[in-house]
């Protein structure tokens, strides 16, 4: 990504609440972030710390209510999604901007044929009639990697296993040729070696169409090996945003940092204890004052404790908000 | 040499799959097909295989929480299977289990404490006041506070869920504790804290694990030995070490080459293995990896390999494969 | 890491969230508390605080409505309003016999058969919801009321008889769900005993279903107690609204409305609000409903 490049997505300030019996929980706090062309971006964090809420809000399908966009604005090659009409939204979603989600099952109709269902993408969207649209299915198959697309095509969803079922959506999602895929946990729900297949066909088609991907994921390591950028978020922030290289070899904020230790991981050696990080997520409705890691932080001051840090740009691509960044001993 | 803790016997599970308007069995779904290894005192075995390789349904079997079709389960040399249901209640004391979910596996409506208590009340251990103390106890060792005794489930998060989860497998002071995914459904910074003390109580209690996961590196972190399923059977069988360093079965080397590594630009070596794992309903002739595995030979697809031990310094290193023994002939 | 790692946590009753669900639902409300005031009408005339004048002649034949008499009297000079209270009992009863009775009993066998699914005590609980269902519903109640000759009980057996299908068709579904969950597996790896783990960890989770089949029952009941006894098969000591509609048929031919519409809107009332009720308790305990 060249700096005189214009971001395809601009993501500025953006709040969503959502209205709960307990009160009014901000599953995104003030999220900004630029995506553009071509790139693939990895939203990482752990479950409630706002990277799902933040994929679903830039296709507008927050479920409202209780869910609300209360503040911020989601720039999309010029236009605002935040403020435009639902007739707009649906326009672009699905041909512009795509989705593609955890468990492909929930996702497709099960009554309905893959035929049926991916024809119906490319007549609204593409303007084809149902014979093109689907010969164009048919190839569409063809290229996620599925085996004889020309008998699959009549089946119905629960025919199909887990990582076939995730090719069909990602050939969904990819048939009106999107500028932007938005993947929420596209291969959590898959065993590690389908895994392995599905990334390597998500990566493969992202070359082929010119497009950006945002990979929304708890995975580290799927981020290490897919992505360009990583954004980390904690309780409804972004606390740390880099390129792939400087994320993982020297992480600045110190959850990122904690994060990477603990995962268990390949080692060359055993070792018998796994370094942690002690507590436990703070809930949405009790978030500690100040920096909302500092009660898990091992480098926390009296500092970080009465104010937040902000997130601040460290090089043109990095950002990190906070107050005592861990530093690079390696110069 | 002295018994095994648990010694597993050619264990066999097999799911009649009906059909038709009479419910006729028309075909056999088989979960476990000959399984045999053994666990020595205080040892954690893991055993690690992509979902419907037939882990979980072998760590039931072996409980007998699900009746095995044939085969036997020896602890301390005496028959689980042979047991007569009346007598099953003094061998539960000796195994427990840890389950996968945090969500489904605490009762919603009973409190903490009675959990916790439970199978102390079952197998009728103490005093009343003795049985509160030791639930006390537990949750100290599960690094609970006492505070949370009289509370519901759904007030704890996944991590505190799965302690509670734990403390109930401990209340009995078991030998050995089959843990199925018990760290899988949790969140990576919760994950490595009850990893940690899964580690604490196998070093401070003594207790023998089975260790049953889909995530290699889960895997190494807590076992001593592994076993890799596939389709029902054991194809790769060696200590911990031997098999991370020196992987030799072609399915064991794809599944380690798959896990995705924290560290950018070392790609991964390009190992994908093509497909996805056939039925167990209808596996393949002679191997059944032969489908997917990239060194496939003639005889793999008509013969079954048996294990073939390819230990090096007197260490068993156990590999159910054509390409490995043949040549020593 | 143990100290700070349940400070936090909002305590929370297991019910307290239903009945803050429940308490913000206005159709719930307003149904719960006309539900209420048939409750304390029928409490009433049960204890004899009023009604108790039902079969005494107080005036003439088919008087109109005063102050006297709020809705009239009937052909032979009953107060109208007296005996529709009086019958607000005799429904209560019936429908509390039943719904209570259905439900324990469905419960019970649903449980069971839920719980040994595949084995032959489900099929033989299942044949028997089989057959008890393919009855014509008021042929049955005929044959049992015939059966057990004078029995003033007649027509509760006949409808307990047929409504626990429902429920235990809905309590077996739930437990054959309920009894792969992982703690129901635990208990077994525990060695707690079968009847144990029905009772202590698989009943107590079917409760809300219990109760909304139970509100519905309760329903079904006071409708068919209505019909039963307009076709004389019912209550026979006593009065009720079906009797009342009975007698009310060579009135109303007569152009005297008074008792067939104090009878149909003491009903129509209570089922709607019953029925209104009944959803509301069904949202409320629904964990999926925000």
């Amino acid at each position: 990504m060249s700096s005189d490049q214009q971001p395809l997505l601009r993501v500025r300030d953006l709040v969503v609440e959502f209205n709960t019996e307990a009160g009014v929980a901000r599953a995104i706090d003030g999220v900004s972030f630029d995506i553009y062309p071509n790139e693939t971006v990895g939203l990482v964090g752990e479950s409630g710390c706002g990277k799902t809420v933040t994929g679903l809000s830039i296709l507008g399908l927050i479920p409202s209510p209780p869910g609300k966009i209360v503040q911020g604005s989601i720039e999309f090659m010029g236009r605002d999604l935040v403020s435009l009409p639902e007739e707009e939204l649906r326009n672009i979603r699905g041909s512009e901007i795509s989705m593609i989600f955890q468990e492909p099952m929930t996702a497709l109709n099960p009554v309905f044929t893959i035929e049926n269902q991916m024809t119906d993408v490319l007549t609204r969207h593409q303007g084809l009639t149902r014979r093109q649209a689907g010969k164009a299915a048919i190839e569409m198959l063809d290229k996620v990697g599925i085996p004889i697309p020309e008998q699959r095509i009549k089946e119905y969803p629960h025919q199909l296993s887990g990582g076939m079922r995730q090719r069909v959506m990602i050939a969904m999602a990819l048939s009106c040729g999107p500028k932007l895929l938005v993947a929420d946990e596209p291969t959590t729900a898959l065993d590690v070696t389908t895994q392995a297949q599905v990334l390597e066909q998500i990566s493969l088609l992202q070359d082929e169409f010119h497009m950006a991907v945002i990979l929304v994921t708890h995975d580290l390591g799927v981020v290490a090996e897919t992505c360009d950028r990583g954004i980390v978020m904690y309780c409804g922030n972004i606390i740390e945003s880099a390129d792939i290289n400087s994320l993982f070899n020297h992480p600045r904020h110190p959850y990122t940092e904690g994060l990477l230790n603990s995962i268990p991981r390949l080692r060359e050696k055993k070792v018998d204890q796994l370094p942690i990080i002690p507590g436990r997520v703070p809930d949405l409705f009790h978030l500690p004052e100040g920096c909302r890691y500092g009660d898990r932080c091992n480098r926390v001051t009296d500092q970080c404790r009465q104010t937040a840090p902000l997130l601040q740009s460290v090089t043109e691509h990095t950002a990190v908000s906070c107050f005592h960044p861990v530093t690079q001993t390696s110069g | 040499m002295s018994t095994p803790l648990l010694e597993v016997r050619d264990l066999k599970k097999h799911f009649p799959v009906k059909s038709g308007l009479f419910h006729r069995t028309t075909a056999h779904l088989r979960a476990v097909d000959g399984v045999s290894f053994t666990i020595e005192k205080g040892r954690t075995l893991g055993l690690v295989g992509e979902s419907g390789c037939g882990k979980s349904t072998l760590g039931r079997a072996i409980l007998r929480l699900l009746e095995p079709s044939s085969g036997d389960v020896l602890l301390n040399g005496t028959s689980i299977i042979d047991t007569p249901r009346s007598g099953m209640l003094s061998l539960r004391r000796k195994m427990q289990m840890i389950f996968q979910d945090p969500y489904s596996s605490l009762s919603p409506r009973r409190t903490v404490a009675q959990t916790i208590r439970e199978p102390l009340d079952v197998h009728s251990i103490g005093t009343p006041a003795e049985r509160r103390q030791r639930v006390d106890e537990l949750l100290d060792v599960v690094s609970m506070g006492l505070q949370v005794r009289d509370r519901y489930p759904h007030e704890f998060s996944g991590g505190q869920r799965q302690r509670i989860g734990i403390a109930r497998a401990l209340a009995l002071n078991p030998e050995f504790i089959v843990a199925d995914e018990p760290v899988s459904a949790l969140d990576v910074s919760v994950q490595s804290q009850v990893l940690n003390l899964i580690a604490d109580l196998k070093r401070d209690l003594g207790i023998a694990f089975l260790f049953i996961s889909h995530d290699l590196a889960v895997i190494q972190h807590v076992s001593d030995d592994v076993g890799v399923m596939y389709l029902g059977k054991l194809v790769e069988f060696a200590s911990a070490e031997d098999l991370y360093r020196n992987p030799k079965h072609p399915y064991t080397r794809a599944l380690i080459a798959a896990i995705p590594v924290p560290e950018p630009g070392r790609k991964r070596a390009r190992l994908i293995v093509k497909g996805e794992v056939p039925s167990p309903i209808n596996p393949p002739s002679g191997c059944p990896f032969h489908t997917r595995c990239a060194e496939v030979k003639a005889i793999c697809r008509s013969e079954l390999p048996a294990a073939v031990d390819v230990g090096e310094g007197g260490r068993s290193h156990l590999v159910n494969c054509h390409l490995y023994g043949k040549a020593s002939d | 890491m143990s100290g700070q790692s349940t400070a936090a946590i909002r305590r929370e009753g297991l019910w307290s969230k239903a009945v803050y669900k429940f308490s913000r639902d206005r159709a719930g409300l307003v149904s719960l508390a006309i539900v209420s005031i048939y409750t304390i009408v029928a409490l009433g005339a049960w204890g004899g605080l009023w009604a108790t004048e039902w079969a005494d002649v107080t005036g003439g034949k088919w008087m109109p409505v005063s102050s006297e008499h709020w809705f009239g009297t009937n052909i032979i000079g009953q107060d109208i309003f007296q005996r529709a209270l009086f019958s607000t009992r005799t429904t209560f009863e019936v429908g509390f016999v039943v719904a209570l009775l259905a439900t324990a009993v469905g419960a019970l066998l649903g449980a069971v058969a839920g719980f040994f699914s595949g084995s032959w005590i489900d099929e033989i609980a299942l044949w028997m919801m089989g057959v008890l269902d393919s009855i014509p519903f008021y042929l049955f109640v005929a044959a049992i009321a015939f059966a057990l000759q004078d029995n003033p009980y007649a027509m509760h057996v006949a409808m307990i008889a047929t409504f626990w299908t429902t429920v235990a068709r809905l309590v077996r579904g739930e437990v054959i769900k309920l009894k792969s969950l992982e703690y129901v597996e635990a208990a077994h790896a525990i060695g707690v005993p079968e009847i144990v783990i029905i009772f202590r960890h698989i009943l107590p989770n079917t409760f809300h279903i219990l109760l909304v089949q139970g509100t519905i029952t309760f329903v079904a009941a006071i409708k068919s107690e209505v019909i039963l006894s307009f076709l004389g098969l019912g209550v026979k000591e006593g009065m009720s609204w079906g009797l009342m509609i009975s007698e009310s048929t060579m009135e109303v031919m007569a152009g005297f409305f008074n008792n067939f519409l104090a009878a149909s809107a003491f009903l129509f009332v209570l089922v709607m609000a019953f029925n209104m009720f009944s959803d509301a308790l069904q949202d409320a305990l629904d964990p999926k409903k925000v």
